[in-house]
């Protein structure tokens, strides 16, 4: 480099230290707000390799690359015009030999000699450029990431959304279901409290009609003739009728509303078989059916409440006797393995005319019969075994049903073995 | 959104003692500041109308809407909620650069609204399309996008306050203080794609509205080519060759600038 410096230096500000800017280790470049260069010093000139005629009274745009020209005209020269000043901005410059050079420029705008110069300091930047890439590349993989992120968010959130509705559809079924059952259970109470009271307030009069019909038998009153005697006992016979309903109806009504108390001991099968023999043989007799008990050897004992295995029991050969025609065989069997661990069976078959399968699980539901489909005519309330199933239930056991119709029926009921002796 | 709401996001500034509205749209990369060296010429005589698109200067960039300003269309938008908000009828529209576009966009949809268009720096297509000469490359586009980039990594330096001196406008110290040309570099670089990608050649016919076309001389954002092509398709329109350089006659030479207007309304105005 020359040390008088270039002749624009000196030409264009006499004391303007030219020669120290042209040794400056930075580029220097000084346009007016024509954005015409007045000023370029030697350090910029050899970096991109012109000559200073080459720029100076040129548009500064001349020493940028066309994108740079956009950045100039677009930010860097308003920024200088409204900001008077610009810091740190990074611009691409362009080399005489095509190449682009990345540079950072500081800019201060100022009067001068009556007009406004824009005085630039440029310095070049290699490293920090290289860094810069690096960072842009990262700064934009992040944010395809985090675009990505998002977007996988916001099908979460649908999914989300799509799944909260399902479960609060969900629960807003089983609320309605729960609701449905709370309803059906306070339904069935409220009549089975319904019929407590009622039965209990019937059977007080009914009593009444039962001991006055009696009473009145015995001739007490006044001589009974024949006709009279006969309409009381049929008196008699439908207060009797009417007094059993009620007392089912009532024991129903106990067992479904819980209130039955249950005393459960070790019972043997054969002291009730004995106790029902004696209660059920009349009937059996006076229909000629055949009565059969098979036990095993040996003494089988089950947890239960007697009275009400007695009860069980009975309900089922009173129906046994009463559903089978004359002539028929009714067998009471009772085994110590029901099928499930621990539990012993009794079963009550008879040779009737059998119940289809379609009503076989209707017969437990209370008051109902059988007679619809025209199989006789019944007695009775139809509560027998919807009790006996209850209490059997009650009692830890089941009571259910097989038939063939013109066959017969088995009713089994099933309750838990005692534990052997000194186990 | 209420006039008070459009008002307050598009930052609108209204100045001026005359009636017809002059309705001054800033450019890319800047905002309603711009303007500021040209429309104390007009305030005599002119109510004149200053405002920040969305995303740039001082609107409210809460009411950012990325598909909505990813198209010319969008900022065209702002401009004619800014003229309902102060139901301006006769607008003079004063674009610089992608604005002259923007207001093309405004005029073509409620031409009812404008008198004339004044369009500092147009061009309806940047990139070269075959014949067409646009002055650049879809790579020129990619470079200034990547320098914007770079800049904004450490745009806290660009664009950190600068307080400076400014000797010819003393009254303006305390104002300086802040940031003009204050962007967010997400919407900058959308505004940047939806202005440099743009093509709206298809829409020069329709313009009704006169309008001026002040071109510079050796404008390489917007060259003398782009300029004769849009006299020759942009109908009622008048070209002005000015002796300005660069692309911001309005910031470099404002007197020239404000003269070219001055003039074409004069003269136009003649017959009204």
């Amino acid at each position: 480099m020359d040390a008088n410096g270039p002749p624009w230096v000196a030409a264009a500000r006499p004391g303007f230290p030219g020669a120290l800017l042209d040794r400056a280790p930075c580029g220097y470049i000084a346009f007016g707000d024509d954005a015409l260069v007045r000023l370029v010093n030697a350090t910029l000139l050899d970096r991109l390799g012109y000559a200073a005629g080459e720029i100076v009274g040129r548009h500064v745009e001349a020493i940028f690359t066309v994108p740079g020209r956009i950045f100039f005209q677009t930010h860097l020269f308003p920024l200088v015009m409204l900001h008077g000043a610009a810091q740190e901005v990074f611009v691409l410059l362009r080399a005489n030999d095509g190449t682009s050079v990345g540079m950072l420029c500081n800019a201060v705008r100022q009067a001068r000699d009556g007009a406004f110069v824009t005085d630039c300091v440029l310095v070049e930047v290699r490293e920090r450029r290289k860094y810069e890439d690096a960072l842009l590349l990262a700064k934009r993989e992040a944010e395809r990431t985090n675009r990505t992120l998002e977007e996988q968010a916001l099908e979460l959130e649908l999914q989300h959304q799509q799944l909260q509705d399902q479960a609060d559809e969900l629960e807003r079924q089983r609320a309605e279901a729960e609701e449905a059952r709370n309803a059906a259970a306070a339904a069935n109470r409220a009549k089975s409290e319904f019929l407590a009271v009622m039965s209990h307030e019937l059977r007080t009069p009914l009593n009444a009609i039962g001991g006055y019909t009696q009473l009145l038998e015995t001739g007490i009153y006044g001589p009974v003739t024949t006709e009279q005697g006969e309409a009381l006992r049929r008196i008699a016979r439908s207060q009797r009728h009417l007094l059993g309903l009620i007392n089912d109806v009532l024991n129903l009504a106990r067992v479904e509303t819980g209130r039955v108390e249950y005393s459960i001991t070790d019972v043997p099968l054969s002291e009730v078989i004995a106790e029902l023999a004696a209660m059920i043989e009349p009937q059996m007799a006076a229909k000629q059916l055949t009565y059969a008990v098979i036990a095993p050897h040996g003494e089988l004992t089950v947890r239960a409440d007697r009275e009400k295995l007695v009860q069980i029991l009975l309900n089922l050969l009173s129906n046994a006797v009463k559903f089978t025609p004359p002539g028929g065989r009714i067998t009471l069997r009772c085994t110590a393995a029901a099928g499930v661990p621990g539990m012993a069976a009794l079963e009550v078959e008879d040779t009737g005319r059998g119940i289809p399968d379609d009503k076989l699980e209707a017969v437990f539901e209370p008051f109902v019969q059988v007679r619809a489909s025209g199989f006789g005519a019944t007695e009775g309330t139809g509560l027998g075994l919807a009790i006996s199933r209850n209490l059997a239930r009650g009692m830890g056991g089941d009571l259910t049903a097989t038939s063939t119709v013109g066959v017969g029926s088995r009713f089994v009921l099933t309750l838990p073995r005692s534990a052997p002796r000194g186990a | 959104m209420m006039t008070r709401g459009i008002l307050a996001r598009n930052n609108v500034r209204v100045l001026g003692r005359g009636e017809q509205p002059m309705l001054f749209a800033h450019g890319f990369g800047c905002d309603q500041n711009m303007w500021r060296y040209v429309t104390p010429a007009f305030e005599d005589d002119y109510r004149i109308v200053l405002f920040d698109y969305v995303g740039s200067g001082h609107s409210d960039s809460s009411a950012y809407d990325a598909r909505k300003y990813s198209t010319l269309d969008g900022y065209a938008t702002d401009v004619l909620d800014v003229i309902h908000a102060l139901d301006l009828h006769d607008v003079i529209f004063v674009g610089h650069s992608v604005s002259s576009m923007i207001g093309v966009l405004a005029a073509n949809r409620e031409p009812d609204r404008f008198d004339r268009l004044i369009l500092i720096g147009p061009s309806p297509r940047y990139i070269n399309d075959d014949q067409y000469v646009g002055g650049f490359e879809r790579a020129d586009i990619d470079g200034l996008l990547e320098m914007m980039d770079k800049n904004f990594l450490g745009w806290a330096n660009f664009l950190a306050p600068a307080i400076m001196k400014n000797p010819d406008r003393p009254e303006l110290g305390a104002e300086l203080t802040e940031s003009f040309c204050s962007t967010d570099p997400v919407m900058a670089r959308n505004f940047a794609e939806a202005t440099f990608y743009a093509d709206n050649r298809a829409d020069l016919a329709a313009v009704t509205v006169p309008s001026l076309i002040l071109q510079c001389s050796e404008d390489m954002v917007a060259p003398t080519a782009v300029g004769q092509y849009l006299e020759s398709h942009l109908p009622h329109s008048t070209m002005r060759m000015m002796k300005a350089t660069g692309h911001c006659p309005h910031m470099s030479h404002p007197d020239e600038t404000i003269a070219l207007i001055k003039s074409y309304l004069e003269s136009t105005a003649v017959g009204r």
